[in-house]
C-alpha cells in the first residue's frame, strides 16, 4: 500500500495494474449488491442476448477504481469522494483487465486529488472510464 | 483579460449555475447573503466540491487562509474578484 500525503501527490503522477474477476467474485457481488438481474448471473440468458457469456456487474469492475485510489494512488491517506463513470464495453469472468489512472488535479488548501483512470480488456477495448474524487484525511 | 473585468453579478450568476450543479438544485436562488447555514445540502463536502469547481471555472487557485475566512456569497464573490484581478 502507498503512503503518499498530499504534499507528494503531483499532476502527472501514475499508477496502473491488472485485476480479473472470477465466476465466484460475480456470485458474491450478486449476494452483497441485490443485482441478480440474469445479464449478470444467468450464462443461458446472457448468450441469449448476444453475449459470449454472463457480463460482469459494472459496479463491481468499478471496484477497481476504489483499489487504484484507496491502495495505490495516492493510496492510505484518502478517502473516496466522488466518482463519474462511464461505461463503454462488456466484460466477463476471467477477462484480464487492465487499470491506469493518472493525477490531473491537486488543491492543497481543500486537500482534494483526482485522478483520471481507465480499465481495458487486453485487447485494448475500453471497458470503463472515469474521474475520481479523493479527500486526504491526514496532512 | 476578460475574466479580470467581471462584475460582481456577473460572477454570482456563474456561482449560481455552478452551485445549481453541485447542490442538484436547478432553482436554486443564490445571493451575497448566501451561506452554508442558509442553503441547503452546503455541508463540508459538498463546499469542497464548490471550491474545487470554481477554481476550475475561474482558473484561479485558493489559498487555505483565504476561504477559512469565507462566511458567504457575497465575501467568496470579492474574493474571486480579487484573485481575477491579480492574474
Amino acid at each position: 500500500m502507498n503512503e503518499y500525503r498530499l504534499g507528494d501527490v503531483t499532476v502527472g503522477m501514475k499508477h496502473e495494474f491488472d485485476a480479473t474477476f472470477t465466476a465466484e467474485d460475480v456470485a458474491a457481488f450478486a449476494r452483497i449488491s441485490g443485482d441478480v438481474n440474469p445479464l449478470h448471473v444467468d450464462e443461458t440468458y446472457a448468450k441469449g442476448a448476444g453475449f459470449a457469456s454472463p457480463v460482469l456487474f459494472g459496479m463491481l469492475t468499478s471496484s477497481l477504481y476504489s483499489q487504484l485510489v484507496g491502495v495505490y494512488l495516492p493510496g492510505k491517506y484518502v478517502l473516496l469522494h466522488g466518482i463519474d463513470i462511464d461505461f463503454n464495453s462488456p466484460c466477463h469472468a476471467g477477462d484480464l483487465l487492465h487499470v491506469a489512472g493518472e493525477v490531473v488535479f491537486v488543491s492543497e488548501a481543500l486537500k482534494r486529488v483526482e485522478i483520471k483512470a481507465s480499465i481495458r480488456r487486453a485487447d485494448r477495448k475500453l471497458v470503463s472510464k472515469a474521474t475520481i474524487r479523493v479527500g486526504f484525511h491526514v496532512d | 483579460m476578460a475574466d479580470s473585468t467581471k462584475d460582481g453579478d456577473e460572477i454570482l450568476a456563474e456561482l449560481q449555475e455552478i452551485f445549481r450543479d453541485i447542490l442538484d438544485q436547478p432553482d436554486l436562488t443564490l445571493t451575497r447573503a448566501s451561506n452554508a447555514s442558509n442553503v441547503e445540502d452546503w455541508d463540508s463536502l459538498a463546499h469542497i466540491n464548490l471550491l474545487t469547481t470554481i477554481e476550475k471555472h475561474f482558473k484561479i487557485k485558493f489559498a487555505l487562509n483565504e476561504i477559512q475566512e469565507l462566511k458567504d456569497v457575497g465575501e467568496m464573490i470579492e474574493l474571486i474578484q480579487r484573485k481575477l484581478a491579480s492574474k
